[in-house]
């Protein structure tokens, strides 16, 4: 059984005075399995992040439902048992890493916030060797455990905030341009990172972003976005190989669009070959 | 910590300590406001209420540094007196104002919906009103006293304090911070109370310190007009109404000292409150 259905998602949003409805997703269908990947593609403004926020629950759909293990998400939980077992069922990762955070906290009251509320059986030792294995699971040196939000790179901080998502131990996991904001080296060890996990936590991984060289190194299944639309949904290699609608097409061959190019491709393996061979 | 390499280090700092010196300086005449108004007994010459009638209206001299009012009371003695029940009256004035305006401000941003429209409908219409006629309708229903005209003023105070939280606090929310705490399960009031509330602290302090000046001086004008604290109070707006017939006689001192003293107060207040949000602002 799939443990991420959805089905029909649909979405306007009223266009300002005087202006169309924007329709940012019509139809917009599709399943994931445990451990499986789906990355969501497509240009900006197609509708990708209204896609991710209506999975998790923080953009109500006009349309359709999601799932997880068959129950539905999109709607707000009453009550803190509820709110809490949603929770464990979706987590997201935001696409700008420099606000995802709260600057209050440190790395470890970070984590450790989420651990109170969602393991509060852990003893305090237990909470500190668990805090351990999630800066570990996510390749954060344990010296940052006392660092502030603003003492962070870019790419740390997105770590943490991957950090702070799997201390939930979702079965889901969305993450809307999550590498978008790095460069490329770090970019290539978050996404080996997060195949990582996937394999080792069985988590099911939405993965978006406008750039097919980077989804199409972490998922098993692509769906492309256009205007709102789906207009293209393929396994990632078939996907590749053959692009079946035009907009696809202009993706991967990207002459004016964002996506593919031959030279961004080799960067990235590039960069991937370096991380891999260091660990 | 970044640090500018870049910046020539000898003029930042120069110009830095240039422009610190008002800063301090204020610091200063409040940590002085501070200590009249809670060590008053100790440190004031004489008691404020202590008169003598064959000193009546004398100017500044050795026995009265500032001078004697129409009683013949150390005016010294007074404003030092003073700082206590009006720094009391305006922390007290912030402090019930400050309970309500978060609360109807962070609600306003946190509901949004009707509940935003509703609450800003009704805080927009108390912004129209001026300050004073709440006072006066207190006033009118209740009685005349310092409890009142704080109470009053206070309600005056709040919907700015309502209209400047639910500023910040949107903005605020518009992190996606705010989002991950949702999704982690976190409840509304705890959201509100524990994340977000301290995450605006720094902002709101600033502007708090300013108002703060504000209301001290509203207030003095409330005790002025007769409103508010009754003699024999040696508030600061109180003796420069009980000083202003002595203006007529040419006698300016005890109407002018205390007046002075609460705009050498107000304008510290300011100064500080401007320094601290622009420093909290910078650690963002
Ligand atoms: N809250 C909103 N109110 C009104 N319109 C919105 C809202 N959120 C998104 N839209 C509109 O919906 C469309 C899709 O936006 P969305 O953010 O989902 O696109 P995206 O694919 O994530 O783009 P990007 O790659 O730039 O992040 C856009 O036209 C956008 O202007
Ligand atoms: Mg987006």
């Amino acid at each position: 059984m799939s443990v991420l259905a959805v089905d029909k998602l649909g979405k306007t949003f009223p266009g300002r005075r005087g202006q169309q409805p924007v329709v940012a997703a019509r139809d917009i269908s599709f399943l994931v399995e445990a451990g499986g990947s789906l990355g969501v593609v497509g240009e900006s403004g197609s509708g990708k992040t209204t896609v991710a926020r209506m999975l998790v629950g923080l953009t109500s759909p006009d349309q359709g439902k999601v799932m997880v293990e068959g129950r539905e998400t999109s709607k707000p939980e009453r009550g803190r048992a509820a709110r809490l077992r949603r929770a464990r069922e979706i987590q997201m990762v935001f696409q700008d890493p420099y606000t995802s955070l709260d600057r209050r906290l440190s790395v470890e009251s970070c984590l450790r916030d989420v651990l109170n509320r969602h393991r509060p059986e852990l003893a305090k030792a237990q909470a500190a060797a668990e805090i351990g294995n999630l800066l570990d699971q996510v390749g954060l040196a344990s010296k940052l455990t006392a660092s502030r939000p603003h003492e962070l790179s870019g790419g740390q901080r997105q770590r943490v905030a991957i950090a702070r998502a799997l201390a939930v131990r979702p079965r889901v996991l969305v993450l809307d341009e999550a590498v978008s904001a790095l460069d490329v080296s770090v970019q290539a060890k978050i996404l080996t990172l997060l195949n990582e996990l996937r394999a080792a936590l069985g988590i099911a991984l939405v993965f978006v972003s406008h750039d097919l060289a980077v989804v199409g190194e972490v998922t098993d299944r692509i769906l492309v976005m256009y205007r709102g639309d789906d207009v293209e949904q393929n396994a990632t290699a078939e996907l590749l190989r053959r692009p079946r609608h035009p907009y696809t097409q202009m993706l991967l061959s990207s002459a004016p669009g964002p996506g593919w190019q031959p030279e961004r491709v080799a960067e990235l393996r590039a960069a991937f070959a370096l991380t891999e061979g260091r660990s | 910590m970044t640090v500018d390499l870049t910046a020539p280090v000898v003029t930042a700092t120069s110009t830095r300590r240039r422009q610190e010196w008002p800063f301090y300086l204020s610091a200063a005449v409040i940590v002085l406001a501070v200590i009249a108004a809670v060590l008053a007994p100790l440190v004031a010459p004489y008691s404020p209420s202590q008169t003598d009638f064959a000193a009546l209206w004398q100017p500044p001299s050795a026995t009265h540094w500032l001078g004697t009012d129409q009683l013949g009371r150390d005016i010294l003695s007074r404003v030092i007196h003073g700082a206590r029940p009006s720094l009391l009256g305006a922390i007290a004035l912030l402090a019930v104002a400050t309970v309500l305006g978060v609360l109807i401000g962070i609600t306003a941003a946190w509901k949004g919906g009707w509940v935003d429209t509703a609450l800003s409908r009704i805080t927009d219409v108390m912004f129209a009103f001026p300050g004073l006629l709440f006072v006066v309708l207190v006033i009118a229903v209740f009685d005349r006293g310092q409890v009142t005209s704080v109470l009053g003023m206070a309600l005056a105070y709040a919907p700015a304090i309502a209209k400047f939280t639910r500023s910040i606090a949107l903005e605020e929310m518009a992190r996606p911070y705010v989002d991950a705490y949702r999704l982690q399960g976190v409840g509304g009031a705890v959201l509100c109370g524990k994340y977000l509330l301290p995450n605006l602290l720094p902002t709101l302090v600033g502007y708090l310190v300013v108002l703060f000046g504000e209301g001290l001086m509203s207030l003095a004008s409330l005790n002025f007009l007769g409103f508010g604290s009754q003699p024999p109070s040696s508030e600061w707006g109180l003796m420069v109404q009980e000083g202003r017939t002595g203006v007529i006689q040419g006698i300016v001192g005890p109407a002018l000292i205390p007046g002075l003293t609460i705009a050498i107060v107000v304008v510290a207040t300011n100064v500080v409150g401007v320094r601290l949000s622009d420093k909290l602002a910078v650690r963002k």
